[in-house]
């Protein structure tokens, strides 16, 4: 790699990444964040020529999107390529050509495999009696080692191999991650619905009526899925003012 | 002094949730925790945490998506029901918290938009380091005071409508909890159903359910 990038500027950059997403808006999403990120590497490598920096600037803050922590991947390319000399066209092709699947492949891997599974073990320990100081060391400690990780992995990555981040990604089989841990996941589930089932305060104590609403709940979620989600908490909202009006009236 | 104190700690929860570093402190069973322990109610801040957890466990912070704010929720939710002795603490803080969140997602969609006139446009030839640096710490800036506000907001309201109605609460504390419970076992069916499903899925969840009774039978 290219020496023009000064480890400061590189463990600056990183550290930015961790605010990719604090401009984020519907015109260029993290595109601004993104050119927030690269500028350490930038302020570096266009030192000397700041018209040049300030288009590459420019550039960098186009539209861009992807999952914040696999947005890495890109962060660390985007600074070697530039770090390489290569032309602006070639680095706005690839972030192009990237943004799609670092999008997909961090929402289906980090947001609907990983959070909840970490979340569901967590409230599973929380069912099943631990004090909360460990039920929310637990939840950080376990979420946030895979989430540096990832970070720490993708950047490094992306420095590494530049335009060919693809064949690092590839090798690292994020997909079959997702795909190993979802029945694991599914456990998890399990174990936390036996123990809201059968734990103090959970449903079994609240009686049969409520253990059979929650049953009727629960199929209504697994049939219906996402669209039954908004219609569930308006219910719970609305079921709970009802209740509290019947109080007041009675 | 807990709507001051609150508020600036939902403001700092909300960064969490997209604009910096989102290490899910921002989650509820985190949030609740943080925020049971701010106000002197950690045990009550938990177990309001881990209910909107299991109710928001299938939404997911994606960048664009239009979610209920789960930090402020659950902040309002917890110093709502802070102090008061009586079963309908807890579901008439949640229902304000699930009202206020909803709320707070859609000043997230607001700030976006607001965002969108902040950033510098790519095309725009005057605007260097300078400006992307400035606008993106001014971005940072007002989602901390729209947390904060919003969560502020929502726990006098919310502290005004539990002392109003907790006292007439037909409900016991364990039915109580059963009713809300109803609502998180729709998310649990939810995420089966993402995670594969009952039919594929089963051995593993039945397994798993087994393990779950016998566990809150002998621990």
């Amino acid at each position: 790699m290219s020496k023009a990038l000064s480890r400061a500027a590189m463990a600056s950059a990183f550290v930015r990444s961790f605010l990719i997403q604090g401009s984020w808006n519907y015109h260029t999403m993290i595109g601004s964040g993104f050119a927030f990120a690269m500028l350490p590497g930038l302020r570096r490598l266009f030192s000397e020529n700041p018209e040049q920096m300030d288009a590459s600037v420019r550039r960098h803050s186009e539209h861009f999107n992807a999952h914040p922590y696999l947005c890495n991947i890109a962060l660390g390319a985007a600074l070697r390529l530039e770090a390489d000399g290569a032309d602006p066209e070639t680095v706005r092709r690839f972030k192009l050509a990237v943004r799609g699947p670092l999008g997909s492949l961090g929402d289906s891997l980090v947001w609907a495999t990983w959070l909840p599974g970490v979340s569901v073990a967590a409230m599973g320990l929380f069912w099943l009696g631990l004090p909360p100081w460990m039920v929310v060391a637990f939840f950080l400690t376990v979420y946030n080692v895979a989430h540096i990780g990832l970070r720490t992995w993708g950047f490094r990555a992306g420095l590494r191999d530049g335009l060919d981040v693809g064949r690092g990604l590839g090798e690292a089989d994020l997909t079959g991650w997702t795909v190993r841990l979802k029945p694991l996941v599914v456990g998890l589930l399990g174990v936390l619905t036996g123990a809201v089932l059968g734990g103090a305060g959970g449903l079994g104590d609240a009686g049969a009526l409520w253990a059979g609403l929650g049953a009727v709940g629960f199929l209504g979620g697994l049939l219906v899925g996402h669209r039954a989600w908004r219609p569930a908490a308006i219910g719970i909202v609305v079921a709970i003012a009802l209740v509290s009006a019947s109080g007041v009236l009675r | 002094m807990d709507i001051l104190r609150v508020g600036l700690l939902g403001g700092l929860l909300g960064l969490d949730g997209t604009s910096v570093g989102q290490f899910m402190v921002s989650r509820p069973v985190v949030a609740g925790a943080l925020v049971g322990w701010a106000i002197g109610a950690p045990a009550l801040g938990i177990t309001i945490g881990v209910i909107l957890e299991l109710y928001l466990v299938v939404s997911f912070p994606t960048g664009g998506a239009r979610f209920p704010e789960g930090a402020t929720a659950t902040a309002v939710a917890v110093a709502s029901a802070a102090g008061v002795d009586a079963a309908g603490g807890i579901p008439l803080g949640i229902a304000v918290g699930l009202v206020w969140g909803q709320l707070g997602g859609a000043t997230i969609t607001g700030l976006r938009h607001l965002n969108s006139w902040l950033a510098p446009e790519p095309e725009d030839a005057t605007h260097g380091p300078a400006r992307i640096v400035s606008a993106h710490f001014t971005a940072i800036l007002l989602d901390f005071t729209r947390g904060a506000v919003v969560t502020g907001s929502g726990v006098w309201v919310g502290t005004l409508v539990v002392r109003r109605l907790v006292e007439s609460w037909p409900l016991s504390a364990s039915a109580s909890m059963g009713l809300l419970l109803v609502g998180g076992a729709v998310s649990a069916g939810i995420l089966l159903r993402d995670l594969g499903g009952f039919r594929r899925r089963r051995t593993v969840f039945v397994a798993g359910l087994a393990l779950g009774l016998l566990g809150a039978r002998f621990l």
